[in-house]
């Protein structure tokens, strides 16, 4: 009971409706027979055979895939970005048919408005008519999330000011703040440092284990991957089919920093990487 | 500590730039002057005589010929912009008005503007409003041009982002469409200005009471050379200063372009 409430007052006026019909067991995200074919200058490119996934509330999955496997495409079909070619992509039960506004998505090519500083980058989403946010509120939880992606400081920089790594950092608090029900992250973490990259695999997972988000986290990096997810996707190389879905056996809450270490990690990590392995392999052949 | 040496450094050398650009135009005036005197000064006039008589004409009615001319530019350019970034904008967006429409501007800009002058001011009479009509029309031709082509390279990416987070095409409009045009306006502001006053004069040299155009046309029927150079002198001195007023604003707007290392 409690959780339920707790979640509707957190919930922007755009979600709240669509909360209270679901059921625990049915899928958040549902890919069936999914498959996308992009035609540019009269060419066909196959980018994603058809896939068949099925996302639960609140689960954290990772996909991971040599490069143009069609992982973004994915992400970019749950948003209503693109239409799929084939199958249907169902998102609570409803075909996704346009813009899909309760998700947040975060993209490979930071999207900052280069004329609005740090600040009110990542304070957008709250000026808007759908989540009408007091001043003051806005505020505080600009403050927080300048916290949380440790930018103190720089709260009164534009973009070009900022390094890569940076703008990475405000594109990832512009899409928390908002605390969308689902998360779509598309290489969030690939500029940073190393350091830095623990640190925010530490918020992150603390963040949508607490704010209880349904994620879709695309990367490269497997070990990121395990630290981070419920369960692993292995994509094949272009155009893209599902390998391989492994579940993450390590305990939640997890302490990503030292998760690393113990012996269920490096198991599925060999384990997924004999899966990845020939498909990189074979993706640098071409 | 070496970043303020270094910032010392680089004053001292835009002082030590102007320094030389002032000598430089100093003498440049002294040549003038000494030549003149020598080799007589009937084509030429003498910096001496100019400076003269821009004082007779600043104690009659030099601010009123200014302030006649600035007024015709203002006006223009405000309901030129105003037509030009609207048109622009609604264009830009609309891929369907743009089509049957923009081919006609084209085509309509194809008419030297200038030239318009004459049938102008048998419309509108000799006063101010045929020049504000002309500097109105020359200023549109520029704005639209400039505001579609900045709609037009707008990321997409940057308003999909905001439609994601639940923005309405409203929001996205006040939120990215208008402030990513800013840039592309204030360019277009910058390259009209010059242009404006140009139609501004232009307009006066063909016919009317008051403005630098006036001014300009009365000495050249009377050979007085100059009252030319006096009256082209109050012209430059006005487009520096349009100009940089402008660059002035443009910093302030448009800061976040400028800030970066």
């Amino acid at each position: 009971m409690w959780r339920t409430e707790n979640r509707d007052i957190e919930r922007p006026q755009v979600m709240t409706a669509m909360e209270m019909g679901t059921s625990s067991a049915a899928s958040k995200i549902d890919f069936a027979g999914v498959s996308k074919t992009f035609f540019a200058r009269g060419n066909e490119l196959q980018a994603l055979q058809p896939v068949d996934l099925k996302v639960r509330k609140e689960e954290f999955v990772a996909l991971v895939g040599p490069s143009g496997c069609g992982k973004s495409t994915l992400l970019n079909l749950v948003a209503g970005l693109i239409e799929p070619t084939t199958g249907t992509v169902t998102y609570d039960g409803e075909p996704v048919a346009a813009l899909n506004f309760r998700v947040g998505y975060m993209t490979q090519k930071d999207t900052l408005l280069p004329w609005r500083t740090v600040n009110d980058n990542i304070g957008v989403s709250l000026e808007l008519k759908c989540r009408s946010t007091s001043r003051a509120e806005a505020k505080e939880r600009i403050a927080e999330m300048v916290d949380l992606v440790g930018l103190r400081g720089f709260e009164g920089h534009y973009p070009t000011e900022l390094s890569g790594g940076m703008r990475k950092r405000v594109a990832l608090a512009r899409t928390l703040i908002y605390r969308p029900e689902t998360l779509l992250m598309d290489e969030p973490f690939g500029a940073l440092d190393a350091q830095l990259k623990l640190i925010m695999q530490d918020q992150l997972q603390k963040i949508t284990q607490h704010q209880k988000m349904t994620v879709l986290f695309v990367t490269h990096d497997l070990s990121e991957a395990i630290a981070v997810a419920d369960r692993v996707v292995v994509f094949s190389s272009r155009p893209g089919r599902i390998r391989a879905i492994r579940d993450v056996p390590l305990e939640r809450p997890r302490d990503v920093f030292r998760v690393r270490f113990a012996d269920s990690f490096s198991r599925l990590h060999e384990d997924l990487w004999n899966e990845l392995k020939d498909e990189v392999i074979k993706g640098t052949d071409v | 500590m070496s970043k303020e040496r270094g910032k010392r450094r680089r004053a001292d050398g835009t002082r030590t730039v102007l320094a030389w650009q002032i000598a430089f135009g100093a003498s440049a005036l002294l040549i003038w002057e000494i030549a003149g005197r020598i080799f007589g000064s009937a084509w030429t006039s003498l910096p001496s005589q100019v400076a003269e008589r821009l004082i007779v004409w600043s104690q009659q009615d030099l601010a009123r010929h200014i302030t006649v001319t600035l007024t015709e530019v203002f006006i223009g350019l405000a309901a030129g912009s105003a037509g030009g970034v609207l048109a622009g904008l609604a264009l830009g967006r609309t891929k369907t008005l743009a089509l049957v429409l923009r081919p006609i501007i084209v085509v309509l800009y194809s008419v030297p503007l200038v030239t318009m002058a004459p049938l102008l001011i048998l419309w509108f009479g000799l006063e101010m409003e045929s020049k504000i009509v002309l500097v109105g029309v020359v200023v549109f031709f520029l704005m639209f041009f400039n505001t579609f082509a900045g709609v037009q390279s707008i990321d997409t990416l940057l308003i999909e982002t905001l439609g994601l987070m639940g923005a309405t095409r409203r929001e996205e409009y006040q939120k990215v469409i208008a402030p990513a045009s800013m840039a592309w306006i204030f360019s277009g502001i910058k390259v009209s200005m010059p242009y404006a006053l140009a139609a501004a004069t232009t307009g006066e040299l063909l016919g009317g009471s008051f403005g630098m155009g006036t001014l300009l046309a009365r000495a050249g029927s009377q050979f007085d050379m100059t009252g030319l150079y006096a009256g082209l002198f109050v012209l430059l001195v006005i487009g520096i200063l349009l100009s940089e007023g402008i660059a002035l604003l443009e910093n302030h707007f448009l800061r976040w372009r400028h800030v970066a290392h």
